[in-house]
């Protein structure tokens, strides 16, 4: 009994839903009284639209064709900027040459874009922005005319940077940051204050050009970053002058590099000899050659050095001699 | 009468031939008219039997390195070959001749061979030490130095010497090898032992005993042998500063006295430095310079300290800073590839000796693969 109403029930929704799949919409039956209408699934009739003509821009031609020949080329490019084809006048080509074909030419080359260019920096432009400028300068002193006299009298070289921007903050961070450029040998120092000097400023110190360049950028000024560098420098030679305590007891393992003359090896040239080290023969040659063995990293050139001056040393017969 | 008249016009011919030929300077290409050196003394070597090969003597063989000293593969091709070849080289005839030229009453000198892996350091030690035997040295020869750092057979805390390590088995072994060496030299009466040596209560070394005493005894009683070889060492250093001996100091892998990384362990497990070692004891006395009336003839060996890669295989770079310093002053004697005289000359060895079928071209090739060195050639012919 249950199951037949459980199957009447089920036959009964499936014919709700038959119908209310059929039947018609209301507004749909109003408009279709009088007109049988074919099915229109997609709707393309009814609001139609009309297709608007594309206006079309005018294309000016590039402002290089009109340009006149005599232009002041400084008002055209005042400022540092990225190139543009249709302002630089030149048939300026760049990039990727791909087989058979031509250099990419100048209009959308992003090849061009990337790169910086200098059309700003032009001859007569730096000319006319030096002109402008020299009222504000001073002549240069007479007396240093050259680069070895300003050196001597100037040993100190400071560098900063200004920076000029079109925004509502006239600071620049990195404006605060100094350079103190000092020539090593300018610096009064002995033996001992150069080497404590080089080890306190470690990596500053570039051998080749003998220049020692110290940066501070820890205060927020530039005054200030350049009075702690003042007092870095001052600080750096006194430091090196002082010799502590603990220094006199620098033994061989610490040297910076072999002093034979310090060396185990000379103490026992003279044990073995049973005289001064200076009085040996040949000595000069073997501690030169030992001296550049330990100093100069060992390699075959070295130790063959080293064996033809054990050789003197010892009055041992040379290789060459075998044949004899 | 035939045989005459027909040697006579040979002769003539031969002499027309020579003075009617039209080739002016023709130089043969350097070829050795013998590969083989019939002088089998090496005091008679002399830089002309260059890349010649000399024959040891068996006895001399049996006698010399019957307890190590040639490399294991050399001894293997030996077997095959059926006798003991080694070819005269420069570096062992630098050595030779300035051994022959020494101002003997002077500190010892001091010789390092050194050179890339193979290329014959070893066997120039052999040769060196073949010559010490022929010319009456007292010869104090250490086969490997690594046999005692790296692979020793037995270790124990020192029982005369505080904080030492004693390797009595290798020790004892060596003394072995040491009476063997100078068997002939040992008989001498004038090698006696020049202080008193009290083991324990109730045994002990008299003043006077011959050296083969001491010998003896480090033999017969293991434990005593590592301080035996030190005495020894110091007793052979003053017998030859009184001139009753004169004493050839060889030593294969001296290196490996000052690397840090041993294979010795302490009870527990700690790694022995090994100058804590009392065979490196001796041996550092021994290559000292304060004594005379000997010669010092050392190899420095990446192989002997068995690092994971060879940075460097020149002598201040393996003897390191104390090694070096102990040396110093010492001649470095470098022991390089075979010339491309001697590589043809170890050719024609090894066609003569049916170790290689020949094809045309041989040489060059294998002069290139083998990159001219010994013992990689060695390796190469094996197959061919």
């Amino acid at each position: 009994m249950f199951q037949v109403t459980r199957n009447i029930n089920k036959c009964l929704s499936t014919t709700t839903l038959k119908y209310s799949s059929t039947m018609p919409r209301a507004s749909e039956i109003d408009t279709e009284k009088d007109d049988f209408k074919p099915l229109n699934l997609r709707q393309v009739k009814g609001h139609q639209f009309v297709k608007r003509p594309m206006r079309k821009m005018e294309v000016l031609t590039p402002r290089t064709e009109q340009m006149p020949v005599d232009q002041d080329w400084g008002s055209v490019w005042p400022g540092p900027r990225s190139f543009q084809p249709n302002t630089v006048p030149l048939p300026v080509r760049q990039g990727y040459v791909k087989k058979g074909a031509a250099v990419p030419h100048k209009y959308g080359n992003a090849e061009l874009m990337k790169i910086p260019n200098f059309l700003h920096l032009t001859p007569p432009v730096i000319k006319r922005q030096c002109e402008a400028l020299k009222k504000f300068c001073t002549p240069w002193p007479k007396a240093l005319d050259t680069d070895e006299k300003c050196q001597e009298h100037f040993p100190i070289e400071v560098a900063t940077s200004s920076y000029c921007h079109s925004s509502p903050s006239i600071r620049d961070p990195l404006s605060r940051i100094v350079t103190v450029n000092i020539k090593l040998s300018s610096l009064k120092l002995d033996k001992h204050a150069k080497d404590k000097f080089l080890r306190l400023v470690g990596e500053r110190y570039d051998e080749n050009t003998d220049i020692v360049t110290i940066t501070t950028d820890r205060c927020p000024t530039r005054k200030q970053n350049y009075d702690y560098a003042m007092y870095l420098v001052t600080a750096l030679y006194h430091e090196s002058w002082i010799v502590e305590e603990w220094e006199k007891l620098k033994s061989e393992a610490d040297m910076e590099y072999y002093d034979w003359n310090k060396s185990k090896s000379k103490t026992s040239i003279e044990e073995m000899f049973g005289k001064k080290s200076n009085e040996v023969p040949h000595i000069e040659q073997y501690s030169n050659a030992l001296n550049n063995l330990m100093n100069d990293g060992e390699n075959e050139y070295n130790i063959a050095k080293y064996g033809d001056a054990v050789r003197k040393l010892l009055q041992l017969p040379q290789l060459s001699e075998i044949s004899k | 009468m035939l045989k005459s008249v027909s040697s006579i016009h040979t002769g003539i011919c031969s002499k027309l031939i020579r003075t009617l030929s039209t080739a002016l300077n023709v130089h043969p290409p350097e070829k050795l008219d013998n590969f083989r050196c019939y002088e089998s003394n090496p005091v008679n070597h002399t830089i002309h039997n260059v890349a010649q090969f000399y024959s040891l003597p068996p006895e001399d063989k049996a006698l010399l390195f019957r307890h190590g000293g040639l490399p294991k593969t050399f001894e293997t091709q030996c077997k095959t070959f059926n006798e003991t070849c080694i070819m005269i080289r420069k570096p062992a005839l630098d050595v030779i001749n300035s051994l022959k030229n020494i101002d003997y009453s002077k500190p010892p000198c001091k010789f390092v061979l050194y050179g890339v892996k193979g290329s014959g350091r070893s066997l120039s030690l052999a040769h060196i030490l073949h010559f010490g035997y022929k010319s009456g040295y007292l010869l104090v020869h250490v086969p490997w130095v690594g046999d005692w750092m790296r692979r020793c057979k037995e270790s124990s805390t020192s029982v005369m010497e505080k904080d030492y390590i004693d390797l009595n088995i290798d020790a004892a072994m060596w003394l072995t090898h040491f009476k063997k060496q100078n068997e002939h030299l040992l008989v001498n009466k004038e090698l006696k032992l020049c202080q008193e040596y009290v083991w324990n209560k109730r045994e002990s070394t008299n003043k006077g005993a011959p050296l083969t005493e001491l010998i003896d005894f480090g033999i017969n009683r293991i434990k005593y042998a590592s301080y035996c070889v030190v005495v020894l060492a110091e007793e052979i250093k003053q017998l030859s500063k009184a001139g009753v001996c004169k004493t050839l100091v060889a030593i294969d892998g001296y290196n490996a006295f000052f690397y840090p990384q041993t294979r010795i362990f302490k009870e527990k497990k700690e790694v022995v430095h090994p100058s804590k070692v009392t065979l490196t004891k001796a041996f550092l006395n021994l290559s000292y310079f304060n004594w005379n009336n000997a010669a010092i003839v050392l190899t420095v060996d990446e192989i002997a300290i068995g690092q994971d890669d060879y940075p460097s295989n020149l002598p201040r770079y393996l003897l390191d800073k104390e090694g070096f310093e102990h040396l110093d002053p010492f001649v470095p004697i470098p022991v390089e590839n075979y010339s491309s005289k001697e590589f043809l000359s170890c050719m024609e060895y090894y066609k003569e000796r049916k170790w290689i079928q020949y094809y045309p071209g041989m040489e060059e090739e294998l002069a290139f693969i083998s990159n001219s060195n010994p013992y990689k050639l060695l390796e190469l012919s094996a197959s061919l």
